[in-house]
């Protein structure tokens, strides 16, 4: 059956309410591992020595088991023990809806992010940045400069202030939103350092 | 959360990282729900852009011969069937101002930009756990190996791979835990240190005589 339409937030928010009822134990232990090897065998699944695929036959029996896979297991709310479920319709529509194109930050410093397709001659977006690991408070901007400052770095993503002020910047404490807003204005600075201040963080 | 950057028009990146070894099981198995949850983020999730990150359950990295595979085997069969917008992180297990840093490092950049992937993030040495082991220098060989494999033939992508990922992979556990930022920088300029540069350049000498046109 055609698609309603593409799911948007309210709508998954609300399957996952209906969702059938399942225990984290059943989910990790049994449907993710068994539904998982079903369509391994199903599609015949097996992988060579090389890294990257050249076969086009098994790139497409892989991306049809990872489409069922999604549409005969769904997704699993932990927070509420239920499973959300989506058409093969929905997905395919979702996918349409979906952005072909963005651009990631301003003026002279913007970068177009888009489909290259197989190994095209366009090189991907280079996002320097320590992604998550832990960084002193006494060097971040340091380090995010030089991220910035490399002529190969279109992009960046930033690490984790370790401490603000000395105070450790631990979930659900109010250290973690200064911290947070320290992080933003020490990349903000490492950009701006690097003569790149507009740069996509 | 979503709703409000939904209703903001922001551009919303879903980052899902799958362990190989866990849940899922063996390399097919978790690439199959490595596809599933990519294709969830876009359409459950509202995602533009999607950040991968297959890592390994027994070293915590993304550069292993299996999270590799995982990663480029997901990213491939998408790239033939949609335009989404693909991204993939950088967990070497090797700390910075080495070899075996770097090349860990150009060796996914390589097979991420040859398996389509439009956006490489990273990169987070040490297994991102280490704090201040992480600089600027690694992102260079990230975007220079992806820059000199861009376009190559797939085929030829595959020997350098083989190459590189057999010369690293039997040294997980005596992985060099390199130098902190302010040992590989000289923090005042943010200059690489001379002992930085040389370790670059000899990796960058070894890509080279692997077939790598990289700068």
């Amino acid at each position: 059956m055609a698609a309603v339409r593409p799911l948007n937030v309210f709508d998954a928010y609300n399957r996952n309410l209906k969702g059938k009822k399942v225990t984290e134990a059943e989910w990790d232990y049994q449907i993710i591992p068994g539904n998982a090897a079903k369509l391994k065998e199903k599609y015949n699944i097996k992988f060579g020595k090389e890294i990257v695929p050249e076969d086009k036959d098994l790139k497409e029996r892989l991306f049809q088991a990872g489409l069922e896979m999604l549409v005969t297991t769904g997704i699993y709310n932990a927070d509420l023990g239920r499973v959300l479920t989506i058409s093969e319709e929905e997905v395919m529509e979702g996918i349409k809806k979906t952005p072909k194109w963005l651009v990631l930050g301003e003026n002279r410093d913007a970068v177009r992010f888009e489909p290259r397709k197989g190994n095209a001659p366009r090189k991907p977006v280079i996002q320097g940045g320590p992604t998550g690991a832990p960084v002193s408070e006494e060097v971040f901007v340091q380090i995010m400069q030089s991220y910035a400052q490399e002529a190969v770095v279109d992009t960046l993503v930033n690490g984790v202030m370790a401490t603000i002020e000395g105070n450790g910047a631990a979930t659900n404490t109010p250290w973690e939103i200064r911290a947070m807003m320290a992080e933003l204005r020490a990349v903000r600075e490492a950009r701006i350092r690097a003569g790149r201040p507009y740069m996509a963080i | 959360m979503l709703a409000g950057w939904v209703a903001q028009g922001n551009t919303i990146m879903i980052e899902q990282m799958p362990i190989f070894g866990g849940y899922c099981g063996g390399v097919e198995e978790t690439t199959i729900c490595d596809i599933a949850t990519t294709l969830a983020s876009f359409t459950v999730f509202h995602a533009n852009y999607h950040l991968d990150g297959p890592i390994h359950i027994r070293w915590g990295i993304t550069t292993s011969r299996e999270t590799l595979q995982i990663a480029a085997h997901a990213a491939a069969a998408i790239d033939a069937h949609t335009d989404l917008l693909l991204a993939n992180q950088y967990y070497p297990i090797a700390g910075p101002c080495t070899e075996m840093c770097l090349l860990e490092t150009a060796t996914q950049a390589i097979s991420d930009t040859a398996s389509g992937r439009e956006l490489l993030s990273g990169s987070a040495a040490a297994k991102g756990v280490v704090q201040d082991k992480t600089t600027g220098m690694e992102a260079r060989i990230m975007g220079e190996a992806a820059a000199a494999t861009a376009g190559m033939k797939i085929s030829e992508v595959n020997e350098i791979l083989e190459k590189l990922v057999s010369g690293y992979e039997g040294n997980y556990k005596s992985a060099p835990a390199g130098k902190r930022f302010q040992e590989c920088y000289n923090v005042k300029t943010v200059q690489p240190t001379d002992e930085y540069l040389k370790v670059y350049d000899g990796a960058v000498a070894k890509l080279r005589d692997l077939g790598l046109n990289i700068r």
